[in-house]
C-alpha cells in the first residue's frame, strides 16, 4: 500500500473528531467564492427585497392597530367581497377549464399553419392590451346594447353590474395563462402514447381521458391557479362593465377615494392574508398531483 | 389478410407514393428501409393513424381505408416502448381490455397469465420509469398482446436493446409467431433481424416501395441495385454482358470475367450480386473446381467479428469473403497472403439494369 493510499484510508482524527481530510475539503470550500452564483442572488434578491420590504411596510403599520385591523377584516362589506372575488374568479377558471380545455388540445395537437398563427395570436391579446382595453372590449360586447348582451339580457342574463359581467371580464383576461400553460403541457405528451392508446381501442375521447389529460394534469392546475390569481387580481377590466357588486379591488378603491388611506389599508392587508394563505394550501394540496416519473 | 392498393399519402414534405403490398395472414412480415424512407409511417397507416390520399387498404376484402385505429384489432409498439409513465405495470398492460369496456379487477385478472409468460409478474406495481429498457420492452409487448390483436406491429423493437436482450427477445416474438400463430409486421433496417423472423418483407425507399416478396428472395435476389445495397449484398459489381448461350452469360466487371445465369443480352449493362459467404478461399494455387468463376488474388484485409471473420482480397476487383475464424487459421490468412477464389455461376444474383 502506497502512501497516497494509506492517508486517504485511514484519515487521521484530530482533536475534536472530524477527519483531516474532511477538514481541508470545507476549508477549501469557503476559500472558493463562485461570484456568478453570488451576482444571480443579489440581483434575484434586490427583487424579493422590494415586495418583502411592501410587505413588511404594510405590516408593521396594520399591526400597530390590530383593534382597527379585526373590525375592518371581519366586517361583513370586506368578507362578502372577497367571497364574491374568489367565487367570480373560481367560476371564470371553471368556464376556462370547460372551453380553453379542447381548445388548448386542438392548439397542441395541429400542424403550425398561418390560421393556427392568427387563432395563437388572438388568444395573447388580453395580455398585450391595457386592462382598461381589455374591459371596454368586454363592455361594448356584453353591455345591455352590445351583441351578445342584448340577446343575453333579453332572455334575463344581464351583464351590466351584475355578477355574469365581473365573470365574463375576469374569464376574458385570464384566459391566456390558462389556455397557454395547458396547450404546453399537451405538448409534452408525446403523440406515441395516443398513438398506442388508439390502437389498444381506445376512441379520441377515451385517448384523451385517460392519456392526454392525466399526463397534463400538473399543466392544468398551475394554468388554473394562475389564471384565478390573474381573475381575483382584476380591477380595470372588471370596473368598465360592473362596478358594482364590489369585488374587492373595487372595493379597496372605493374605500381608499371614501374613507381614506387607512381603512383601504386594512382591506388590502386583509386581502393579502387570505391570499397567501389559500394559494399557500392549493399549491400544498396540488404539490404531488400529477406527479410521474417521465424517464420512460 | 391486410391490402394496400396504390396507397399515396403525403405527411408535412414527405410522401408515400403508390404504395401495393399484401400481408398475409401467420406472416413475418418486414418493413425495412434506410431512415426517413417512410417506413414508420407505413406502419402508422397500417393501423389507422393515418388517412391515404388515395388507394385503399381491405383488411379480409374489406375496405377499411378510413376505419379508426381502435376498430381495426392491430396493436403497435414503438422502439420508444410508449409505455404509460402515470400507470404501473399492470394496468399499462390490462389498459387496452379497460377502454374496451372490461371492469378493473376482470382485466388485472386476465392479464396476469401474460405478466407471468414475459416474466414480468414481479414489476407488476412498478412504475415504468424504473424499469430497465429490455422490461419495458416486454411490458409493451405484454400489453400489445392483450388486447388479441389480429395483426400486432412493431417499430424497431430491438435497436433500442443490448445484444443479450435482443436475442430473449427475439425468442419471444419467435414463439409470438410460431406458437401463437399471430401476423406480425415489423420496421426494422436489420438485415440479420429479418433474416432471423421475417416470411416476407417489402423495401421502402424514399416513400417508394422498391422490392417485395418473400424474406429469402428479396434479401438474396434483390429487385435493384439500392435494394442491394440496403439487404447488404458485399459485392455488388457493374459490368456489361458480352456474350450470353442459353442463359449462361459471360460478364465484364471490374476489369474482371465473370460467368453468371441470366437472359440479359450481350452489350446489356447489368449488376452482378455476390454474396461474401458464396465465395470459397483456397490457398497452394488450387483451382480445379467445378465452381465456373475462379480467380487469384491477395489478401488485402483481415477482420475477425465474433466466430467468423471478413477477408477481403484484390482480384483485380476487391472482393469480401466471409470464412469461419477456423478457416482463416487453417489457411494461415494474413493481409498479402496469395489465394484462389471460386464463386458458382449460380452464385452470382444479376440485376438488369433495365430492371
Amino acid at each position: 500500500m502506497d502512501m497516497k493510499t494509506q492517508t486517504r484510508s485511514t484519515d487521521p482524527l484530530p482533536a475534536d473528531g472530524e477527519p483531516v481530510a474532511a477538514t481541508r475539503w470545507k476549508r477549501e470550500r469557503e476559500r472558493y467564492t463562485d461570484w456568478c452564483t453570488l451576482g444571480f442572488c443579489i440581483l434575484g434578491g434586490l427583487l424579493v427585497g422590494i415586495t418583502v420590504l411592501a410587505l413588511a411596510n404594510i405590516t408593521m403599520a396594520e399591526l400597530a392597530d390590530p383593534a382597527h385591523l379585526i373590525k375592518i377584516a371581519t366586517s361583513s362589506t370586506v368578507i362578502e367581497s372577497i367571497l364574491l372575488t374568489f367565487g367570480a374568479g373560481a367560476s371564470a377558471v371553471l368556464l376556462l377549464i370547460v372551453f380553453g380545455t379542447p381548445l388548448a388540445y386542438i392548439l397542441a395537437r395541429s400542424r403550425p399553419s398561418r390560421f393556427k398563427g392568427v387563432v395563437e395570436s388572438i388568444i395573447d391579446i388580453p395580455l398585450i392590451l391595457p386592462h382598461t382595453v381589455a374591459g371596454l372590449l368586454v363592455y361594448l360586447l356584453f353591455m345591455r346594447r352590445g351583441w351578445l348582451g342584448a340577446p343575453l339580457s333579453d332572455i334575463g342574463l344581464a351583464f351590466e353590474d351584475a355578477l355574469p359581467g365581473t365573470i365574463v371580464a375576469m374569464l376574458f383576461v385570464a384566459s391566456p395563462f390558462y389556455i397557454n400553460s395547458m396547450r404546453e403541457g399537451f405538448e409534452k405528451v408525446p403523440v406515441h402514447l395516443e398513438n398506442v392508446a388508439r390502437t389498444l381501442g381506445a376512441g379520441t375521447f377515451t385517448m384523451f381521458r385517460t392519456v392526454s389529460l392525466p399526463l397534463s394534469l400538473r399543466h392544468m392546475y398551475s394554468g388554473a391557479i394562475l389564471a384565478w390569481g390573474r381573475a381575483i387580481g382584476e380591477f380595470a377590466g372588471v370596473i368598465m362593465i360592473a362596478y358594482y357588486p364590489f369585488i374587492i379591488s373595487t372595493l379597496i378603491y372605493y374605500s381608499f377615494t371614501t374613507d381614506g388611506i387607512r381603512a383601504s389599508r386594512s382591506i388590502a392587508f386583509t386581502v393579502i392574508l387570505v391570499s397567501f394563505g389559500v394559494f399557500y394550501l392549493l399549491r400544498r394540496m396540488t404539490r404531488h398531483l400529477g406527479r410521474y416519473d417521465d424517464r420512460v | 389478410m391486410i391490402e394496400f392498393d396504390r396507397v399515396s399519402l403525403a405527411l408535412g414534405s414527405f410522401r408515400l407514393k403508390e404504395i401495393s403490398l399484401t400481408i398475409g395472414r401467420g406472416d413475418y412480415y418486414f418493413i425495412v428501409g434506410p431512415s426517413g424512407a417512410g417506413k414508420t409511417v407505413l406502419l402508422e397507416t397500417i393501423a389507422g393513424l393515418h388517412r391515404p390520399e388515395s388507394g385503399r387498404v381491405l383488411l379480409r376484402d374489406e375496405e377499411i381505408t378510413t376505419l379508426p385505429p381502435e376498430k381495426r384489432r392491430v396493436a403497435l409498439v414503438y422502439q420508444d416502448y410508449s409505455l404509460f409513465p402515470n400507470m404501473r405495470v399492470i394496468d399499462n398492460v390490462s389498459y387496452g381490455l379497460r377502454v374496451q369496456g372490461m371492469r378493473k379487477k376482470e382485466a388485472r385478472d386476465e392479464v396476469v397469465p401474460l405478466l407471468e409468460r414475459f416474466g414480468i409478474a414481479h414489476l407488476a406495481d412498478r412504475y415504468p420509469g424504473t424499469l430497465s429498457g429490455g422490461e419495458q420492452q416486454r411490458v409493451s409487448l405484454a400489453r400489445a398482446i392483450a388486447v388479441k390483436p389480429d395483426i400486432l406491429l412493431l417499430d424497431e423493437p430491438l435497436s433500442a436493446l443490448d445484444p443479450i436482450t435482443q436475442e430473449r427477445f427475439i425468442g419471444d416474438l419467435r414463439r409470438l409467431h410460431r406458437e401463437d400463430g399471430l401476423t406480425i409486421v415489423q420496421v426494422s433496417h436489420s438485415r440479420r433481424e429479418a433474416h432471423l423472423l421475417a416470411t416476407r418483407m417489402a423495401v421502402i425507399i424514399d416513400g417508394y416501395l422498391v422490392d417485395e416478396g418473400k424474406a429469402g428472395v428479396v434479401l438474396n435476389t434483390p429487385r435493384s441495385r439500392d435494394v442491394a445495397t440496403f439487404v447488404g449484398i458485399e459485392n455488388i459489381l457493374d459490368g456489361t454482358v458480352t456474350a450470353n448461350e442459353d442463359g449462361h452469360a459471360t460478364v465484364d466487371a471490374g476489369g474482371r470475367t465473370f460467368e453468371a445465369m441470366t437472359d440479359a443480352a450481350p452489350g446489356e449493362e447489368v449488376s452482378l450480386c455476390i454474396r461474401a459467404d458464396d465465395i470459397i478461399l483456397a490457398v497452394d494455387g488450387d483451382r480445379h473446381s467445378s465452381a465456373r468463376n475462379t480467380m487469384t488474388g491477395t489478401v488485402v484485409s483481415v477482420v475477425e467479428n465474433g466466430p467468423v471473420a471478413e477477408v477481403k482480397v484484390d482480384a483485380g476487383v476487391v472482393l469480401t469473403a466471409v470464412l469461419t475464424r477456423r478457416s482463416v487459421r487453417d489457411l494461415l490468412l494474413v493481409a498479402g497472403t496469395a489465394v484462389t477464389l471460386s464463386i458458382k455461376a449460380t452464385a452470382i444474383h444479376v440485376i438488369r439494369a433495365s430492371s
